[in-house]
């Protein structure tokens, strides 16, 4: 505990120089206008700004990034409440009781409890994240290539059983990112694949590219030509304090929002999603009154805006301690680290202390200035909104374009983009989640490497994989999964995701 | 909204006809397949030195079985020819002007593409007033490059100073 606090006035004396606390402002400023904004989630906006962060230093680097993500949660609350438009899909669950709420004239308070919800659980998570992630990493030094492969697969198949739709769409999609992931020279036989000719394709695609083809261009594709959206409330700083009522109803969900979502982030999956999905059926279900669920209940805003802040500190956990994201949106952050030649895994916080005990602290800092920002500033912000949408869509796509290009200064990877935007466009109208492809691509060298080596070291023996007991352990997990998912096929049973809100379905 | 789609039931689940995981998991094995078929190029090796051909031959293996079970579970899903594709012909047209764009890009520069494909954009595409157009496009090329070229330092190609 001493060496953890030690750590994190060392994190502080590098969170708190002037210049990392201009980034962290200027990532959690630019984070809540992309949260705000329709058709740019966390992941666009993040790919969108990776490129810009080449010329930074990786500590500043991962702070402005991580300042957007966690931004963009905030943000994406703001229109889910005023408008009934969530920002980015973690919102969703918001607009239920958050719209309701402002259609009853409560738009104030529900603001201001999504904003103290996510300040609590994001400060709470970040408190769990600095304990468990270096307990983690040494534990993870004990991982050798089958241990590797073993949580590899078992992270697809925990992603698949988590998401919200099918299982075998997701595994078929998880798939297709990683044979995506085999395009480029080989690394341990030095052979180019699947590459035709095309000498960019070498060094394999991008993951900016795909991350931006598969989820910002594709969402305009959906939503251009939508009509222009509707008046937007703006509540002043008074009408923003909550009643005695509403902040003792909020105090129990915040908590367990805080703890479902910190839980859920360090699962594979689009945790923040589900987090606040399973917290509004959570809180429906312990409530004594459910039958105010979706007409205004505080809970049902307190809950979810928490469990979603907090899934996405939570997210970080495996990205810090293992090297191993656990979505799309962390993915991408790996490689803005990786960029600068650092090497993420259980060896990052020994070696780069600088860096993770900066960023743990720099999130303590980015919660209160997203607290400070999403409370008066609001009315500020939702001055965005104002932008018709047939104005801003076209400057998105040419962001996209800009971002995209500006990674490597390569057409190549523009034409991936417009190839993996019409791609996703289909996945997301024959109901694929596109997610999946962006993580199987990301780990597809990982899992490559840890696959060849495991048989070589055994001989070619498939059996290494059941000789190790945390590769056995994992390996147990997943047959449970899959188990789990085959039980509404063989029993006509409902599975979780009916239970909380969610869809379907084997 | 991002990422989550209105999943449209299965029409009482009498209807028949094709559904869109039939078609889904047809293409993925069609998919699968092509992959098999490209990997022969590359050397399989042996299961204790496996070669750059093992793992994408794996993979196209659980695809294909994939795409058989999501074809072979097709039930649930939306018929096929309910899917509305409206939005596509704009998809197109958009798609189609990005293209033209990236092609455009290293050859009149960064500003020049910018401007033409937002005159196209809100001019062509949203019908826009020609004067707005031309603020907006201009204004968002000059100030992305002065942004992006200038303060951030990203090389974006240019052509004679534009």
């Amino acid at each position: 505990m001493e060496s953890v606090l030690s750590n994190l006035m060392l994190g502080f004396s590098v969170a708190l120089q002037p210049s990392i606390l201009a980034y962290a402002f200027a990532g959690c400023v630019i984070g809540t206008l992309v949260g705000m904004l329709p058709g740019l989630g966390p992941l666009a906006g993040i790919s969108l700004l990776l490129p810009a962060t080449f010329g930074l230093n990786p500590i500043i680097a991962m702070v402005l990034l991580a300042g957007v993500y966690y931004g963009a949660m905030y943000g994406g609350s703001t229109t889910s409440i005023l408008m009934r438009i969530p920002g980015e899909a973690a919102s969703v669950m918001t607009c239920i009781d958050g719209y309701a709420m402002t259609q009853r004239g409560r738009a104030g308070p529900a603001l201001a409890i999504a904003a103290i919800g996510s300040f609590v659980a994001g400060t709470l998570s970040v408190i769990a994240l600095m304990l468990l992630a270096p307990t983690l990493a040494s534990f993870a030094l004990r991982f050798g290539p089958p241990e590797y492969t073993a949580l590899l697969l078992m992270g697809f198949l925990v992603l698949s059983y988590m998401s919200g739709g099918s299982m075998l769409k997701t595994l078929a999609m998880a798939v297709v990112g990683l044979l995506l992931g085999m395009i480029g020279i080989d690394a341990m036989s030095g052979y180019t694949r699947f590459s035709y000719g095309i000498i960019e394709l070498g060094d394999g695609i991008g993951i900016v590219p795909v991350a931006v083809g598969l989820f910002g261009l594709s969402e305009i594709l959906l939503t251009a030509g939508q009509p222009t959206p509707p008046a937007i409330q703006r509540p002043t700083l008074r009408q923003l304090i909550p009643s005695k009522v509403e902040m003792k109803s909020s105090f129990g969900p915040i908590w367990r929002g805080s703890v479902i979502g910190f839980l859920i982030g360090i699962i594979p999956g689009s945790a923040h999603i589900i987090s606040s999905f399973v917290s509004y059926g959570i809180e429906r279900r312990v409530s004594k009154h459910p039958e105010r669920f979706g007409n205004g209940a505080i809970e049902g805003v307190a809950g979810p805006e928490s469990a979603n802040n907090a899934a996405a500190t939570g997210a970080f956990v495996p990205m810090l301690a293992l090297g191993i994201p656990t979505g799309p949106i962390t993915a991408v952050m790996l490689a803005a680290i990786m960029v600068h030649g650092i090497s993420p895994g259980p060896l990052l916080i020994t070696q780069e202390p600088q860096l993770f005990w900066g960023f743990v602290a720099s999130m303590y800092v980015g919660n209160i200035v997203l607290l400070i920002l999403n409370l008066p500033l609001v009315g500020l912000f939702v001055n965005l909104l104002r932008i018709p949408y047939s104005y801003l869509y076209p400057a998105i796509l040419c962001f996209c374009i800009l971002g995209v290009y500006s990674v490597s200064n390569s057409v190549v990877d523009v034409w991936i983009m417009l190839v993996m935007g019409a791609f996703g466009y289909v996945l997301r109208k024959t109901g694929f989640e596109p997610a999946p492809i962006a993580l199987g691509l990301i780990l597809a060298p990982m899992l490559e490497l840890s696959v060849r080596q495991s048989l070589a070291m055994s001989g070619g023996s498939y059996a290494i994989f059941l000789q190790r007991p945390i590769a056995i352990g994992m390996f147990a997990i997943a047959a449970v999964l899959i188990l789990l998912g085959l039980k509404p096929l063989l029993f006509k049973s409902k599975d979780w995701r009916d239970k909380v809100g969610l869809e379907e379905q084997v | 909204m991002n990422g989550v789609e209105p999943h449209t039931p299965a029409s009482g689940g009498a209807a028949h006809g094709v559904r869109s995981d039939h078609v889904a998991g047809i293409v993925i094995v069609l998919i699968a397949l092509a992959v098999g078929w490209q990997n022969r190029a590359y050397p399989l090796g042996s299961l204790s030195e496996p070669g750059p051909g093992y793992v994408p031959l794996l993979l196209a293996c659980a695809l294909a079985v994939f795409g058989l079970l999501i074809a072979l579970r097709a039930g649930n899903s939306p018929l096929f020819n309910t899917i509305d594709w409206s939005e596509s012909r704009r998809g197109i047209v958009m798609l189609l002007a990005c293209g033209v764009a990236v092609f455009a890009l290293e050859r009149i520069g960064y500003r020049l593409t910018m401007i033409a494909l937002l005159v196209f954009m809100l001019g062509v595409v949203e019908r826009k007033r020609p004067l707005p157009t031309l603020l907006v496009a201009c204004g968002f090329a000059f100030l992305s490059f002065f942004l992006f070229a200038t303060l951030l330092k990203v090389q974006l190609p240019t052509l004679g100073g534009l």
